[in-house]
């Protein structure tokens, strides 16, 4: 057996899975209501698309890895 | 046998009596006819042509006709192998010992072959030969070597085994060939181990059974070792699963004890002699076969490999005839229902989690598991016990660790797992098994220890865009020792992980852009109806509003920064600094006023502001009455301090002053409130 043979295992330890998703899922959230509360008090000329945009991708990168994680700690290895 | 003139077969009944442990007449009869059925027994003998499958139809003769027959077929194998001598290579088998182990639904034939050289010519193949009839339910074949003289035994090496064709040999053998590791010299001897079983080569007999009866089976084979070397000296023992034997052919040297039957020793005997025998026994071992199983293995990246395993099962023994009396089966299980079988053991590998064990009705939750670090233990009873001819078809899955079966080495990743069923006593007629790799795997290759059929597809799982590469192996007549680790190599890129949070986050952005697109749109249909006029007109009035409040905030903000300067002159006694902040507030409040002066401007022109702008107006004129007062009280606390009067001092003349501070401030505070609610 010249070759080394090393196992393979998740990029992330298994048992912190459950708590990534809920946090990540949390922080998600969260940006999410400010996301929803910048849109609901701003008005139509004060609104800056930039602030929108980045808000927006913030909360989706953490939704994404949250909801990820949260199917990986359920059973569903995608 | 090969009869050498038209002769019609003796008759049974001196058979009959020949046989041991005395049956009932009728089934010994039956049993005669079934093994005589349904080929011919008249065959003329082909010079150089043995029919070997007359053979295997003719039953098995008493031991004076045996004797008689026998000094007859000797000399006729003795002049076929003398002349077929210049064919074959000049090996010579010693000895041969062949166990056969029937204790089992599939049969195990084990033979220890001594081979020696009498020959000049080196050798390096050994020949194996099967008839066909049995060759065909060959499902594993296997020879060892053990390196080292005399009792020590060296490493055992498995030989390779290729199916031959050989020219000129008679017909109905199906060969093997078998390469020895080093050539065998003149006078040289070496010992094999080989291994060979055959599933389905136990009939039932009778073939229907009720519920009350045990089950009986016949083997056929040959006592003789059929090669197409001369044998100098072999034996044959039997072991059977129970000492109840119905019937067995006796010929000379047969002993029987307890459960086993031995046959031999035989000396001298020519090649390609044959004798064939017939034992009738009671076998209730569990005749568990799986017609088709499908493993599907599933391969995830982020930690886990899922195995699931569908089975068609069907009780292959005697079928079961008459009715099933569950009262009967229950109170004496061992009695009535002998040979069904109530529950299976499956060994999974260790640390195996989640395991399942449902059918298409649901969940069966007659199963137990127990598990420690050396495998996990699953038993599973089906819903109703196995009687010979019912069936029955259940799902198993289970998931297990990564790292115990997931290997990288040299830039290739694999996968190392066991190819065949866990459950040890299921011989599967079609296997499939099916490896399932994660989306972006390229350069696939198996390799498996035995010949497989194989090909790739593709599965549409979670999250995929094209979908898997699957990789499909397919076996026939699969047994407890298929169950070896094979290997499936594939490439894989790390960052392809990513695509999958990828694609939810994608997901996720296309709703936040649908939402802010929803907010922009102007989706009215009228642009110039008196009521989207005013609409407008508010937006912008609201608009004004909020940068006021803004500017106010900061005056407040400013505000709080010339309070807190004056506490650090209280605690520092800095006079300078105090005065600089001062300096830097009074220009900072009259750009705030003039930022405040065109909103204010407009707030006054536009009609919809109307109800609001006194409130603003009225906040305005507030906030800049606290100014002055707040400019006052710091200038008048300086000068105290230049003045380095006391503390008292300073108190007094700014006490009437912090009054009217602390009462504006409140209400610039409670009008702030009211706009917003606005």
């Amino acid at each position: 057996m010249a070759p080394s043979v090393k196992p393979i295992s998740s990029p992330v330890p298994d048992a912190w899975y459950p708590t990534l998703a809920l946090f990540m899922l949390a922080i998600g959230l969260m940006v999410t209501a400010s996301f929803f509360i910048y849109e609901a008090t701003s008005s139509r000329r004060n609104r800056s698309l930039a602030k929108e945009l980045t808000t927006g991708a913030v909360a989706s990168v953490f939704l994404g890895f949250g909801s990820l994680f949260l199917l990986i700690a359920s059973g569903v290895y995608v | 046998m090969i009869t050498t003139n038209q002769k019609t077969l003796p008759s049974f009944t001196p058979l009959v009596s020949s046989l041991s442990l005395s049956p009932e007449g009728d089934l010994a009869a039956k049993l005669n006819l079934f093994l005589a059925h349904p080929h011919t027994t008249n065959t003329k003998l082909k010079p150089k042509c043995l029919n070997f499958q007359a053979l295997t139809s003719i039953s098995s003769y008493s031991y004076p006709q045996v004797k008689k027959m026998g000094i007859r077929f000797d000399l006729f194998l003795l002049s076929v192998a003398i002349l077929w001598a210049p064919v074959l290579s000049d090996l010579v088998l010693s000895k041969v010992d062949r166990r056969i182990d029937l204790t089992s639904q599939s049969v195990r034939v084990t033979s220890t072959l001594k081979v020696e050289n009498a020959g000049t010519n080196p050798v390096s193949e050994v020949l194996l030969a099967f008839p066909d009839h049995h060759a065909k339910n060959l499902a594993y074949l296997t020879a060892i070597t053990n390196e080292g003289k005399g009792k020590t035994k060296g490493s055992t090496v498995s030989l390779p085994v290729e199916v031959v064709h050989p020219k000129g040999m008679p017909p109905a053998l199906t060969w093997y060939s078998l390469s020895l590791l080093k050539e065998l010299g003149k006078g040289e001897s070496v010992t094999l181990d080989v291994v060979a079983i055959f599933t389905h080569t136990l009939r039932p007999f009778p073939e229907e059974i009720t519920q009350a009866e045990t089950q009986l089976v016949v083997f056929q084979d040959s006592a003789f070792y059929i090669s197409p070397y001369v044998v100098k000296v072999q034996s044959l023992s039997v072991k059977l699963p129970e000492p109840k034997v119905e019937s067995y052919t006796k010929l000379e040297n047969t002993k029987i004890s307890g459960s086993e039957i031995k046959y031999g020793p035989y000396e001298n005997l020519p090649s390609f002699s044959y004798t064939p025998i017939a034992i009738h026994f009671e076998s209730n071992k569990p005749f568990a076969v799986a017609q088709e199983l499908v493993r599907e293995i599933e391969i995830s990246h982020w930690g886990n490999v899922q195995v699931t395993e569908h089975y068609n099962l069907i009780h292959g023994g005697a079928q079961s005839k008459g009715e099933f009396s569950r009262l009967d089966y229950q109170a004496r299980p061992h009695v009535r229902g002998a040979s069904a079988f109530r529950n299976l053991v499956a060994k999974l590998p260790p640390r195996a989690h989640s395991v399942y064990y449902r059918d298409e009705i649901g969940n069966i939750s007659t199963s137990h598991l127990w598990g420690d670090s050396k495998k996990t233990q699953l038993e599973i009873e089906p819903r109703y016990p196995m009687f010979g001819g019912w069936r029955t078809s259940f799902t198993i899955g289970y998931g297990l660790p990564l790292q115990d079966f997931l290997f990288q080495s040299e830039g290739k990743r694999f996968l190392n797992i066991s190819f065949g069923c866990p459950m040890n006593e299921v011989v599967i007629d079609n296997l499939i098994v099916k490896v399932v790799l994660p989306e972006g795997s390229g350069d696939i290759s198996v390799s498996v220890p035995f010949p497989v059929k194989q090909w790739q597809e593709a599965k549409l799982s979670h999250l995929d865009l094209v979908g898997r590469p699957v990789v499909v192996l397919e076996k026939t007549n699969v047994v407890q020792e298929h169950d070896q680790h094979f290997q499936v190599h594939y490439k894989f890129n790390n960052l392809s992980l990513l695509r999958e949070p990828l694609m939810l986050i994608s997901g996720f952005f296309f709703l936040f852009v649908t939402c802010i697109i929803y907010m922009h749109a102007d989706l009215t249909i009228s642009k110039s109806s008196a009521s989207y006029v005013a609409k407008l007109q508010w937006d912008e009035v609201q608009a004004a509003i909020q940068q006021v409040q803004n500017i106010i905030n900061r005056c407040l903000t400013i505000h709080d920064k010339l309070e807190a300067s004056l506490r650090d002159l209280s605690r520092t006694g800095d006079v300078q600094a105090c005065k600089a902040a001062r300096k830097a507030a009074d220009s900072y409040l009259k750009e705030l006023s003039k930022e405040l002066k065109p909103l204010l401007a407009f707030l006054q022109s536009s009609p919809q502001a109307a109800q609001i702008l006194p409130k603003v107006e009225d906040l305005i004129a507030k906030e800049r009455e606290l100014q002055e007062r707040l400019m006052l009280k710091h200038s008048t606390v300086v000068d105290c301090y230049e003045k380095k009067l006391g503390g008292r001092e300073i108190e007094n003349r700014v006490s009437s002053i912090q009054q009217k501070v602390t009462a504006l401030r409140q209400e610039v505070d409670d009008l702030l409130e009211i706009i917003d609610e606005i």
